[in-house]
């Protein structure tokens, strides 16, 4: 019997307790370097793997890589890390970051962590530790009487077997929050999405409710962290317009939020990679409408955005009108970016940038980057995995082919890329930005909801203006680039960059 | 189309876990049942009378190559039947329990077993449910029915009461239930009596002795089971007997094992029961009662 192929409409299971990792799912990759019309043809014919890296920098896992943070953004609900203290962390100093952002930017006024840890010991290890875990959700009960409560598995309860589910069964009758368990065990996969759709999977199984009613005005908006405050309020402006209500989730959403995912008339993307398995769950379970592609990310992907918004919500008319009035006001100014872009060289040529974007941001910046005048013939996306195929496909029919650089977070891949193409701008994840220098343009692709001012706002009209004038800042201004450069010593060798390989630690003999 | 059936196997390592569960799946087999066989041993050996005695390529090879391909993993053996061996480390490192997790998950969460929709999937489980990962089949229903091989050996219903432990707590949160006892390697009427007074003894049932027997060493060693090495053989009608069993039974039982003190106890009157049997029969020494 043949192994199945790579089934674009595959159903989800439900009934397990967990999804499947990406690598089986979507036959996801770590590491790629080579055009993105190879990538596309390796891709299809299941020739994309995990390999192993000899030298390992930046990176998090399924669990601690932005899961913990989104999840502890939830309002009312807690969140119970079944492991030992030092998985739970990375939740606790973004609780600081969103603190200082003020409400009146958009951040709700009752945020709160209710943040709980089993905190793990040998003892607990060796024995199970089911019965600390139904202690914890007790004590997250009497502690913040929260409308639910998310478990989170950690590689030490995953070793050791720990029966979750059978835990939760036991003690749902004695509480009145409605447990979530998320299987998001750090050693389950290399691939930190397969946190996600664990996520959504719990979401889904044990959140969302049958709908009451439809609601038809209501939109559904799956937030990445990486997208800002701005975004929330431009893209809250643009379809409050029409008279459509966004459900802004997961990150400060309420759990009555998530409840009625299933009322929405549709589920609209921010990014793929991070909503495919909610769409997918949503339109399986209970028939709401989902589209992949594209992302309100320039302004023409946000009017073909709005336009599939308006088919699924009957507002088609309403959004021509919107889309007629807001165009009038931004397409001029785009314009005025895109001939400063264009002229900016002088020789005729489109300056060079190089993003360092997740795979979702792949298919949303680099046709905003066309738009705006500027070329560029890589992008660097964390991963890669099927989900996106096909819109990876009908880019390259758009735009022409590019090349793809799949490094996951590496720094020193990254910086060893950036220093040989040595393109015009640079735009990096704030995960990696520190660890190269240069004397061209270098700036932040984002800010990790960090920063709330509207000069950050990358979404819709407004934000393909503020993104646009962003990158002109950093052509204007180098003082950064030189007191860096002035300062600090480079993180790398010269020997590393002399070497003609970037992904010469990856360890090919490590998958076969 | 028949609703799946699932089912595990335990027992102490040794015991004839592998040898029963294979004869069984060989059975239902030829009853006409799609089965699948999945070895949860680290011993990787669950399948190989299925397969002419030759090992097949584990679920946690194919996870640790980086292979997405499920082909690697699942081979067909005597009569079609899907053979799985979930793999593991060798003795003395890494972690066994966590291979057994890693490839149940690996085929549940994906679908695999789907795919393949076998009637019956047996998993053939190394059975001192020493940690949590060897509890995974146990848990939340994968397995609807356990079932339990066990000899007259002491040390191996010691296992089986272990095993009745991990049954009890996981009873309570939707785990699988016993299904009943297999008494295995059976040689005397005493031997089976000691089976049937510990399954007395712990609200439990056997569903089928299966006699010691040359015929499956000798179908062993030609790497066959003895349904297909030697299906005319009245070892070959016992299994069949068990398959027939094992597809009727519905029965769920919830065990009570005993605790320690009293397990040693009662196995002490039994060993010496079972002793003074052997030499009888062996020296030619009558016991109690009808004297010379
Ligand atoms: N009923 C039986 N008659 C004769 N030999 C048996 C019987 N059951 C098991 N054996 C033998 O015992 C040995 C161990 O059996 P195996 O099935 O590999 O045990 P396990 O899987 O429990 O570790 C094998 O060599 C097998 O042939
Ligand atoms: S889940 Fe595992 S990898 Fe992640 S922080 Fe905890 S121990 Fe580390
Ligand atoms: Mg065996």
């Amino acid at each position: 019997m043949q192994p199945k192929p790579y089934d674009p409409d595959h159903k989800i299971d439900l009934d397990k307790n967990t999804c499947p990792n990406r690598e089986q799912r979507a036959n996801g990759t770590n590491v790629y370097y080579g055009k993105a019309t190879q990538l596309i043809e390796d891709a299809k014919a299941g020739k994309t793997k995990c390999f192993d890296r000899e030298l390992q920098q930046t990176s998090g896992c399924v669990l601690n890589f932005y899961l913990t943070v989104r999840v502890s953004t939830i309002r009312d609900a807690a969140i119970i890390y079944h492991g030992p203290l030092g998985c739970s962390s990375s939740s606790l100093g973004y609780r600081e970051i969103f603190r200082s952002v003020p409400p009146e930017l958009g951040r709700p006024q009752n945020f709160e962590l209710n943040w709980i840890t089993t905190n793990l010991q040998q003892s607990d290890v060796v024995y199970g530790a089911s019965q600390k875990l139904k202690n914890a959700v007790l004590e997250a009960q009497k502690r913040y009487d929260p409308k639910a409560i998310f478990i989170l598995t950690t590689c030490t309860s995953g070793v050791i077997g720990e029966d979750i589910e059978g835990a939760v069964n036991e003690i749902q009758p004695e509480v009145k929050a409605k447990i979530v368990p998320v299987h998001c065990e750090g050693v389950r996969s290399r691939l930190v999405q397969t946190g996600y759709d664990a996520f959504w999977h719990g979401v889904l199984k044990y959140l969302v409710k049958k709908p009451e009613k439809i609601q038809k005005d209501l939109v559904n908006v799956a937030s990445m962290l990486s997208y800002t405050w701005q975004d929330r309020l431009e893209i809250k402006r643009l379809l409050g317009k029409v008279g459509l209500r966004v459900n802004f989730i997961p990150e400060f959403a309420s759990v009555n939020q998530l409840e009625e995912l299933s009322e929405a008339a549709v589920t609209a993307p921010l990014c793929p990679t991070y909503t495919d398995y909610l769409s997918r769950g949503l339109k399986q379970e209970f028939d709401v409408p989902y589209f992949l592609y594209p992302s309100p990310v320039g302004i023409k992907n946000t009017e073909a955005w709005l336009r599939q918004i308006g088919k699924y919500t009957g507002k088609e008319e309403e959004i021509e009108a919107l889309i007629k009035e807001e165009n009038k006001i931004w397409a001029p100014k785009l314009k005025s970016i895109r001939e400063r872009l264009l002229n900016y060289r002088g020789d005729g040529k489109r300056l060079e940038v190089l993003g360092s974007l997740g795979q979702g941001r792949l298919l949303s910046q680099i046709p905003y980057f066309d738009e705006l005048g500027l070329s560029s013939s890589a992008g660097l996306p964390q991963d890669f995995d099927n989900l996106i195929l096909e819109d990876i496909e009908n880019m390259v029919e758009d735009i022409g082919d590019f090349d793809i650089l799949v490094s996951t977070f590496q720094a020193a891949e990254q910086g060893h890329i950036t220093r040989n193409r040595d393109p015009d701008i640079t735009l990096t994840c704030p995960f990696q930005g520190g660890a190269y220098k240069r004397e061209k343009s270098v700036t932040r692709l984002h800010a990790l909801r960090g920063d709330p001012d509207p000069w950050s706002t990358q979404s819709g009209y407004a934000g393909a203006i503020a993104f646009g004038e962003f990158i002109l800042q950093s052509l204007e201004n180098k003082a950064f680039e030189n007191t860096m450069k002035e300062k600090t010593a480079d993180s790398y060798k010269d020997s590393w960059y002399e070497q003609p390989n970037p992904l010469k630690y990856v360890d090919r003999e490590s998958s076969k | 189309m028949i609703k799946r059936k699932q089912i595990a196997i335990y027992g102490k390592g040794g015991v004839g876990k592998s040898t029963t569960t294979s004869n069984l799946s060989a059975a239902l087999s030829d009853i006409g049942y799609t089965v699948m066989q999945v070895g949860c041993d680290p011993k990787n050996d669950s399948t190989n009378s299925l397969r002419g005695g030759k090992p097949i390529p584990t679920v946690m090879d194919t996870l640790r190559s980086g292979s997405n391909d499920f082909e690697q993993i699942i081979h067909e053996g005597y009569n079609g039947i899907f053979c799985v061996e979930a793999g593991g480390p060798e003795p003395g490192v890494g972690c066994a329990g966590r291979g057994i997790i890693a490839a149940i998950e690996l085929l549940d969460n994906n679908g695999i077993i789907d795919d393949y929709d076998p009637d019956i999937v047996i998993y053939d489980v190394l059975g001192d449910v020493v940690c949590g990962g060897f509890a995974i089949p146990i848990r939340q229903g994968l397995a609807e029915q356990i079932y339990t091989v066990t000899s007259s050996d002491y040390m191996a219903i010691y296992a089986v009461n272990n095993l009745f432990k991990g049954i009890l707590k996981y009873s309570g949160s939707g785990g699988g239930l016993l299904g009943g006892i297999i008494g295995n390697s059976i040689k005397s009427l005493a031997e089976k009596e000691m089976i049937e007074d510990f399954s007395n003894k712990t609200d439990s049932e056997v569903i089928q002795y299966v006699p010691r027997s040359p015929t499956v060493t000798k179908c062993e060693l030609e790497g066959k089971t003895t349904i297909e090495g030697d299906p005319d053989s009245d070892q070959a009608e016992v299994y069949r007997e068990l398959a027939r069993k094992v597809i009727n039974n519905q029965k769920k039982f919830i065990p009570k094992p005993f605790d320690v003190d009293a397990l040693n106890d009662w196995g002490s009157t039994w060993v010496s029961r079972i002793l003074l049997h052997q030499k009888t029969s062996s020296q030619g020494i009558q016991d109690d009662g009808s004297g010379v």
